[in-house]
């Protein structure tokens, strides 16, 4: 249901009936809507990372005016919004921009990769021991670990699902497995794709499915026995397996793998590639009821030749796959309902290095959020004249997170306890980045 | 602690207020008030980076930076001695100006009164000779309460003068098991539902002290005796007897023989076992079954994967080669039944080539000096010392200059030489450093006066001879516990890596009785397998009577137990008859005897396979997923198994057996027991009604895999 928002995430309608209670006096009743207003909250999230770290002086805030070693090839163009340009290279984008918004003001002190990914996933930069190497390496839980544990499951597909494949920092740390995300190990472009295990091999028709499941039944003694309840472990495998069952019947589920149900032609327009058909597999997947879908899509770590691997590749991919991805939840009505971010780890050198490329920045870059009931087609923030380092209004990763979570409906303060009961907050500190809210 | 740095000398503006302030001591009052009231909780102003500016030191381990934070710090905003109730502290701390904690503190209490007349006094420092806070008791220390009942406790400090103060309303309380007894910030425990025994912390000043609650089981279970196979059996009666609580009886044979089996050897029984000890009418072949497994090398296999996860024998950091050689080390101290606390001293002490000393690889995974002494604290002792790394340890006495002492016994540790010549010495007379005072901490154990200069020579021989003479109050403790842990699914302190005072024992005269019994067998690791094996408890059965069904902690049932991924992977080999290839390694081997923890191989990672970066046992993860039971549901590479042409299916299939031998075979060769009547007659029917048998068989096979008998130790 598409519902234009008005006056502080209220729709038309509520700013009318907020109107005609102030006018008959009930002062009351605003504070009571808002309060509803709160609970009805159902929002998912599609993150898209850009592993690597996506340069978006050649994007999103392109400096035509900057000194030759620093602008770079490519020249901007006009959107849909007045005074708003973008790169040429992404003209399909360049209709869509009152779809989402820039913070163009982004920043933070890191520019490793495996630190900086952990610190743009979970909204806290690593602390001592963190292991980037470790896959997951579980230092502190991705948002979409948050968002499972504290809004639990939609019907009968995981809360929580990654695709293409799990991204180190994007497992559920002391949340612990049960808020692990679903993982879909496989690219949806790829010809013969299928979620691994979802399916029993093709070998077994029908009706021994229905045997097997019948047999499991029967033999095992421990289902629902006193042993069971007494054990939590044992129960614990138990729901799983209510869980996975329910994967594997449901119509939903099955819908929402499905990628092959798409229409070709909106398929082609996602762009058949790892990033557009992970795109379209997460809007599959939250329309069916996932809340938290992480696209992880590399390789943006252009060090070497960055303005062709810019225009040859990432840029046009980029550009088919979030254009129509924004287009898509709009069509159907779930832009409001969908919060989208998409970011890399960091933006990259303003200054160009001597192999064409750009390194690692994590000083000053762009963050695209959209939907979610956002003010959407804003630009907040700016760099300065060479994109280095935010002029004003600076965020980073732990605004990134509060206004996350705040928008999803999670208190930014909630206190998880670690196993060895260290209290771990939500977000670390933090301010709700207030010009989208 | 810390009573050496605040100086009036670092506080310029209190001088003039001395006189009239006498009465306030920010470390004595102040302080206990910020944590009591959790602002300098790790999850808020305690945090490394603070909170919304303003930094506190987490649990008031660093009073002097408190005090510059609260009266110095933002030009001195956040308090007005001159209209103290107005000041930004106050108002935050109360909520009449919008604080991200929230309201904290009352705003007419006494706590509130305190802070508001130390404000207005002009926040003296207090007297930097005043007596400082020596230990802290509660009162009562032990209780027995009745369930959903409610005890205040009373807390009591005492000071470097002798005298004591009661500090019920200052002190912080927390209980170490929420279910069994909560308390509230006053320090009143209210109990739950459920029998067991809590401990409820009290902490004041970085002292702690704990009340131990016991809460029996409700009616009237009197009359059952159980019988005892040993001492163990005795300890636990007595524990139970107190709780009222009845365990469960004596298992069967084939449950017995088959979780004696998966803990020993990780193994199942084969099917010949099975019946032949079935059949066995001695009244002794519970003994001999578990003397004859812990002959067996696959007793060494399995506890060389446990040490190696613990010992971080780690790949990825050390090379193949090394990694290989530093496992070899452990597999054979194990195959040797080397006694424990040799092993700990080689290890502690390794020196010279790593080509010649394989132990010396850990101090090639754990390079930095702090980073070996909390691993071998943990391993070894079973105790957490990290935390104290950057602060007071919050639920123990170990302080910043414990883990200095600990850490400077590895400090001159170093690896010198060439590439291929690598070699772990200890060398030079490195001072460490008190990490907040700078003033120098001699190398010295947990719990051990700090002596005025370094011991001379290889400190670590210090150390470990410490560490493992009988007085030693943790060694044969943390070694029985583990052993008791691995065998029992749970520690008798569990977390077993977590002793500490506010964690006791669920059975303290047990853990002592086991470590004695240790001790006196000079550590024989296989001796104390045997014995917990041969108790009552350990061969209790796992179905819960109505005065246990919610017990964890006594031992008064058999728990059920996750096998890790490597022996549920060698079970799945053994039922389906077809084993797994592992990159590297011969064909034959089996899952546990993988060293490598980097071996590719999907179904460990996905059922948990830890990666050895720590010596945490928690980093071996046995919590389930939906993806293991779809994995074990759907997964090709099963299904590959059940129709293998020589596996185990296509045996059954071939042997021209009836149904019903079939059927039996498939019982004692994945659940290691005969199906009972009910079983064998459905069983039989399906296999019966399907024209395809070889499918029949297939897919009874598969439903067994996936059942939670199958894949519990039970």
């Amino acid at each position: 249901m598409h519902r234009s928002r008005y006056c502080d995430g209220l729709t038309r309608r509520d700013c009318v009936r907020l109107g005609t209670a102030a006018i008959f006096g009930l002062p009351f009743a605003t504070h009571k809507l808002l309060a509803a207003g709160e609970k009805k909250k159902d929002l998912s999230l599609i993150y898209v990372f850009l592993h690597g770290g996506m340069s978006t002086i050649d994007s999103f805030d392109m400096k035509p005016d900057a000194p030759a070693e620093f602008r770079g090839e490519f020249q901007p163009i006009a959107t849909k919004l007045p005074g708003l340009q973008v790169c040429e290279h992404l003209p399909k984008v360049a209709k869509e921009v009152d779809k989402f918004s820039l913070v163009r003001s982004f920043t933070h002190h890191n520019s490793d990769h495996g630190a900086a990914d952990h610190y743009m996933l979970t909204g806290y930069f690593p602390g001592p021991g963190f292991n980037g190497n470790l896959s997951p390496n579980n230092h502190k839980p991705a948002f979409g670990s948050i968002i499972s544990k504290k809004l639990g499951a939609r019907g009968s597909v995981p809360p929580y699902v990654c695709v293409p494949r799990m991204h180190p920092s994007c497992g559920s740390a002391h949340l612990g497995a049960a808020h692990a995300p679903f993982v879909i190990d496989g690219d949806p472009s790829a010809a013969n794709f299928s979620v691994p295990d979802l399916v029993p091999p093709p070998v077994i028709a029908a009706d021994r499915i229905e045997d097997r499941r019948k047999l499991l039944g029967d033999v095992d003694r421990f289902q629902k026995s006193a042993e069971t309840r007494a054990n939590k472990n044992a129960g614990a495998v138990e729901t799983f397996r209510g869980k996975a069952f329910d994967l594997m019947t449901s119509s939903e589920a099955k819908r929402a793998f499905d990628i092959a149900a798409e229409p070709e032609k909106l398929r082609d327009a996602y762009g058949r590639h790892s990033l557009g058909q992970s795109c379209l597999l997460a809007r599959r997947m939250v329309e069916a009821g996932v809340r938290c879908v992480t696209v992880d899509h590399s390789n943006w770590d252009t060090h070497d030749g960055n303005f062709r691997v810019l225009k040859g590749t990432l840029l046009p991919q980029f550009d088919a796959a979030i254009s129509t991805l924004f287009r898509d939840l709009s069509d159907r009505g779930m832009l409001d309902s969908t919060l989208v971010v998409v970011t890399g780890e960091f933006g990259r050198t303003p200054r160009i290095n001597k192999n064409a490329g750009r390194d690692h920045w994590g000083p000053g870059f762009t963050v695209l959020l959209g939907g979610g009931g956002l003010k959407n087609g804003q630009v907040v923030g700016s760099t300065n004249a060479r994109a280095e380092r935010p002029a004003d209004n600076p965020y980073g990763p732990e605004d990134l997170a509060v206004t996350l979570c705040t928008q999803l409906g999670i208190d930014p303060q909630t206190e998880f306890h670690t196993p060895d009961g260290r209290p771990i907050m939500v977000t670390n500190g933090g301010k709700l980045i207030k010009e989208l809210v | 602690m810390a009573r050496y740095v605040l100086t009036l000398a670092m506080l310029t503006h209190s001088v003039q207020l001395m006189a009239a302030a006498d009465a306030f001591h920010f470390e004595n009052q102040i302080s206990p008030l910020l944590a009591r009231y959790n602002c300098n909780s790790s999850g808020c102003h305690g945090k490394a980076e603070g909170q919304g500016g303003f930094k506190l030191s987490v649990f008031g381990f660093d009073p002097v930076a408190d005090y510059a934070s609260i009266v110095k710090e933002a030009r001195g905003r956040r308090v007005m001695a001159s209209a103290a109730e107005e000041s930004l502290f106050l108002r935050k701390a109360t909520g009449r100006t919008p604080h991200g904690g929230g309201t904290r503190i009352k705003g007419e209490s006494n706590d509130y009164r305190t802070l508001r007349d130390w404000i207005a006094a002009g926040m003296p420092v207090g007297d930097p000779n005043a007596p400082r806070v020596s230990a802290i008791r509660v009162e009562p220390p032990e209780k027995v309460m009745a369930n959903r009942a409610t005890l205040p406790v009373r807390a009591f400090a005492q000071f470097t003068d002798g005298r004591e103060t009661e500090v019920t309303e200052h002190a912080k309380y927390q209980t170490n098991h929420e279910t069994l007894a909560a308390v509230s910030v006053e320090g009143v425990i209210t109990t739950g539902d459920a029998p067991g025994e809590v401990a409820v912390m009290a902490s004041y000043l970085g002292n702690v002290a704990v009340c131990r609650v016991m809460i029996p089981q409700v009616g009237k279970n009197a009359g059952r005796q159980l019988p005892q196979f040993n001492f163990i059996d005795e300890w636990v009666d007595r524990k139970l007897a107190k709780l009222n609580i009845v365990a469960s009886e004596v298992c069967d044979d084939a449950t017995f023989f088959r979780r004696v089996h998966l803990d020993l050897v990780g193994l199942l029984p084969k099917p010949d076992e099975v019946r032949a000890f079935l059949s066995d009418t001695a009244k002794d072949k519970r003994a001999k079954a578990i003397d004859r497994l812990i002959q067996r090398p696959e007793f060494a296999d399995l506890m060389a994967l446990r040490w190696a996860d613990l010992l971080r024998v780690n790949r990825q950091v050390l090379g193949p080669e090394r990694a290989y050689a530093y496992f070899r080390w452990v597999r054979e101290s194990f195959a040797k039944n080397k006694p424990f606390d040799e092993f700990a001293r080689e290890l502690v002490t390794a020196e010279g080539p790593v080509s010649e000393t394989p132990p010396a690889n850990f101090f090639k995974v754990a390079i930095k000096p702090g980073d070996a002494a909390s691993t071998l604290s943990q391993v070894f002792l079973g105790i957490r010392i990290a935390c104290a790394e950057c602060h007071h340890h919050p639920s123990d006495r170990w302080t910043q200059a414990d883990y200095a002492g600990m850490l400077a016994f590895f400090a001159p540790v170093t690896s010198r030489g060439s590439k291929d010549a690598d070699a772990i010495l200890s060398v030079g007379d490195p001072v460490t450093r008190h990490p907040r005072s700078g003033s120098p901490v001699y190398a010295h154990a947990l719990g051990v006066e700090e002596p005025t200069v370094n011991p001379a020579g290889d400190r670590r021989v210090v150390l470990a001879s410490w560490m493992t003479e009988p007085s030693n109050p943790y060694f044969a403790r943390n070694f029985a516990n583990r052993i008791w842990a691995n065998l029992l699914g749970r520690g008798i302190v569990e977390p077993v890596d977590d002793v500490r005072a506010t964690n006791p024992p669920s059975n303290p005269d047990l853990l002592d009785a086991l470590a004695k019994f240790a001790a006196q067998k000079k550590y024989d690791t296989r001796e104390l397998v045997r014995l917990i094996c041969n108790s009552r408890a350990y061969q209790s059965s796992s179905v819960p009577n109505a005065s246990n069904e919610k017990d964890e902690q006594n031992f008064s049932r058999v728990a059920f137990r996750r096998p890790s991924a490597e022996v549920l992977l060698d079970m799945i080999g053994q039922a389906t008859g077809v084993g797994d290839r592992f990159a590297g390694l011969p064909p034959g081997t089996r899952a546990v005897q993988v060293w490598d923890s980097e071996t590719k191989q999907p179904f460990l990672k996905l059922f948990g396979r830890p990666s050895r970066t720590s010596a945490c046992e928690c980093e071996r993860n046995a919590e389930p997923s939906t993806a293991q039971v779809l994995n074990l549901m759907n997964s090709p590479d099963l299904q590959w198994k059940l129709s293998h042409v020589s596996g185990n299916v296509a045996k059954w299939q071939g042997s021209g057996h009836d149904a019903e031998k079939i059927c039996e075979e498939i019982y004692l060769t994945v659940f290691s027991r005969r199906p009972t009547k009910a079983e064998r007659e459905n069983a039989v029917q399906h296999l019966k009604a399907r024209s395809d048998r070889r499918a029949a068989i297939e897919d009874l096979t598969w439903a067994l895999l996936n059942s939670l008998e199958f894949s519990f130790n039970h």
